[in-house]
């Protein structure tokens, strides 16, 4: 091992191309409205506003329980799809209004739809928009636009036929993420990305190398100061074979999951062992087996710029 | 100060609840908790919310939601949130409050809604997105490759983690709110599906939809409450550093503190005879043979002994999970919280079919990550 003297308070700094990782997280998710906006939602397809009462409150949406006492709503109404422009703001991607719809106490916040920004004002009357193709969603109620007349609606008892609620909302978000490498693992991964080689640092106090490289060894609280080169060689500290499938994952079971302990270095990395059948890598792939790094022929700055580790036979 | 849990509160636990939203869910344990004390909203000074990482339920700040649902608008609110030990951080957050004088009565409610999202991705992104969360399979494949080095160093067999399920599936046959009551036999634990070998599917315990309250009161006002507190005789909760150096992953550091700092507290010097009742929180079998060793009730190496010795199933000195456990349920936020309510039905006597007969002292084990995150907790019948 070569090593190469440095400063804790001498940061080294990253390239250029070595600012930030992007991440991209994608989650699907199923949601529960519950029972008073379950039923708020599905009667939207139908064109009706479903409200829920709490005392002299009126909520629309339906809630299920009083923002005041968290008790059960005493039943739900049916409101006009009508009310009055209480306050809006106006982004790149629409304007969004709060909008008190009649006999209720508390705004609704939806989208506003064609309107003149120059001449909008509170106070205004709005009605509501539909959707053409109705998916049990808050959108099923497109938005609000200036209503065609000043006539206003009292709240009235729901109809007889009220759908069931809607149990379920499909929905997702997908996170886009720049992670700052920061000078360790900027260090580190330019080593990675370039020259095909890790880089620890090591402990003022316990001399231990640590990789990731980090300002402070976790143990002794003491500064690092001083790069090592690692050959990325080691011994499993640990391993499991992989068979369950789940959403976002990067290769398709079976495979093997491993902490390895590079020699010479005192803490885990993490990776995958390639190129073992999922049988034989219970007693092949085991902890204390030998690995070698296979590079791979991208080059993203990563520990994905490793292929898989190979066992050393 | 003497602080005692006062009442507690449990969801029916599923798979998935289609008929409440998670505020409806949360408010449900609530409810039933502040019926078993005897108290209204109105008598509750100060609100805990804890549940599991917003990206399980896509809802950022969801406290901010349940404050309707659970009529605390305007009290004192805060959310904790730490992982698996979830449920014990909200409860040692309460007990701060109550002992540093902000508060005399403090509701904590923790939940999750486990059915909504996804949940081995959104755990994966526990892992440092530099380091390992590509290659990261929730927590299971972590758990699973340090199981795996158990089994060569410590003699934490298939077959003993086996045991575990056995036993805990059968205890939760007794425990109403389980929604996973089937009984198992060790062939069948063996031959289920690999999903990170060794742990095979019913190694693990069920995704569910879930809340657990407890309320927990100052000693003048735990007596006034009930005739029956659970006294707390401890609690902590300790972290350790995930990728710190030479960590063996072998034995939770974390653990074995936080377990030595609960018995000091509470007058324990041979947890395995003094406690009458344990609950833990095991998110796979192997975990539990863990925290025997970690917990000091057997000698490191010695928990597959002990799982085959009977004594820690029901009817044994000292029974660990009558509830079942988290085979029973596990909606993550909660189920630390509902081991602290478990073992305080248990030295109060409100425990019904799975009641350990005559339990005064329970230890309460909880926490995240493979050995990261451990809390550790002792409640009694007797005031201390
Ligand atoms: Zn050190």
């Amino acid at each position: 091992m070569k090593g190469e003297t440095m400063t804790t308070t001498d940061a080294p700094t990253a390239s250029d191309e070595m600012e930030s990782l992007a991440a991209q997280l994608r989650m699907p998710y199923t949601l529960t409205p519950g029972w008073a906006t379950g039923i708020f939602l599905a009667e939207l397809g139908r064109h009706r506003l479903i409200g829920s009462r709490h005392g002299d409150t009126i909520s629309v949406p339906a809630q299920d329980f009083s923002g005041t006492s968290g008790e059960p709503t005493e039943g739900l109404v049916e409101v006009a799809p009508v009310g009055a422009l209480q306050g809006f703001t106006t982004t790149a991607d629409g304007t969004l209004g709060l909008v008190l719809i009649d006999g209720t106490d508390i705004p609704m916040i939806h989208r506003l739809l064609d309107f003149d920004s120059e001449t909008l004002q509170i106070g205004a009357r709005v009605e509501a928009v539909w959707s053409d193709k109705p998916v049990g969603s808050m959108l099923d109620l497109a938005g609000f636009a200036l209503a065609s007349s000043s006539e206003s609606f009292s709240p009235r008892a729901v109809p007889g036929d009220l759908l069931p609620p809607v149990l379920q909302v499909d929905y997702s978000m997908t996170l886009d993420y720049q992670h700052a490498y920061g000078p360790y693992y900027g260090t580190l991964f330019n080593a990675v990305k370039y020259d095909r080689r890790l880089r620890g640092v090591t402990c003022t106090k316990c001399a231990r190398v640590l990789l990731p490289p980090r300002a402070m060894c976790d143990v002794c609280f003491a500064p690092t100061s001083q790069w090592v080169d690692i050959d990325a060689v080691g011994t499993v500290q640990a391993s499991s074979i992989v068979h369950i499938e789940f959403i976002g994952q990067r290769m398709k079971p079976p495979y093997v999951y491993s902490e390895i302990v590079l020699d010479g270095t005192s803490t885990r990395l993490i990776h995958m062992i390639g190129d073992v059948d999922a049988e034989d890598a219970k007693t092949a792939a085991t902890p204390g087996a030998r690995v070698r790094a296979v590079w791979s022929d991208r080059r993203t700055g990563s520990l994905t710029d490793i292929d898989y580790f190979k066992l050393i036979p | 100060m003497s602080i005692a849990i006062v009442g507690t509160g449990q969801t029916v636990h599923a798979r998935r609840r289609t008929d409440v939203s998670q505020a409806g869910l949360a408010r449900e344990a609530v409810i039933e908790a502040l019926a078993d004390a005897g108290l209204t909203m109105d008598d509750i000074d100060s609100v805990i919310v804890a549940s599991g990482p917003a990206m399980f339920g896509a809802v950022n700040q969801p406290e901010k939601w349940l404050v309707d649902a659970l009529g605390a608008r305007y009290k004192p609110l805060v959310r904790v949130t730490s992982g698996g030990g979830t449920g014990l951080a909200g409860a040692l957050a309460a007990i701060n409050q109550i002992n540093g004088g902000s508060a005399r009565r403090v509701l904590v409610v923790a939940y999750d809604k486990l059915s909504e999202g996804a949940l081995q991705a959104s755990i994966s992104t526990l892992y440092d997105p530099f380091w390992g969360r590509e290659f990261a399979v929730g927590i299971m494949g972590f758990a699973a490759a340090y199981w795996h080095a158990r089994i060569e160093k410590l003699g934490h067999t298939e077959e003993a983690a086996a045991l575990v399920a056995v036993k805990n599936r059968r205890q939760a046959m007794a425990n109403p709110k389980a929604h996973v009551r089937r009984e198992v036999t060790v062939d069948e634990v063996m031959a289920s599906r690999p999903l990170c070998w060794p742990i095979k599917l019913l190694d693990v315990p069920p995704i569910s939809d879930g809340a657990c309250a407890v309320i927990f009161a100052a000693g003048g006002d735990a007596e006034a409450i009930t005739d029956r507190p659970a006294w707390i005789h401890g609690m902590t909760y300790y972290s350790e550093a995930d990728n710190g150096a030479d960590r063996s992953m072998l034995q939770s550091e974390p653990l074995q503190i936080a377990a030595a700092k609960v018995y000091k507290q509470a007058g324990i010097t041979n947890p395995f005879r003094q406690f009458d009742v344990a609950e833990v929180q095991e998110p796979y079998t192997c975990f539990e043979l863990s925290y025997y060793e970690g917990l000091g009730l057997c000698p490191e190496g010695g928990a597959a002994e002990l799982i085959e010795s009977g004594e820690t199933a029901m009817g044994g000195s000292l029974p660990v999970n009558p509830s079942g456990g988290c085979m029973g349920a596990n909606p993550i936020g909660a189920t630390a919280l509902i081991r602290l309510a478990e073992a305080a039905m248990q030295v109060t006597g409100k425990a019904g079919d799975h009641q350990v007969v005559g339990a005064e002292r329970a230890l309460v084990q909880a926490g995240g990550g493979w050995a990261n995150l451990r809390g550790v907790a002792a409640v009694g019948a007797e005031k201390r």
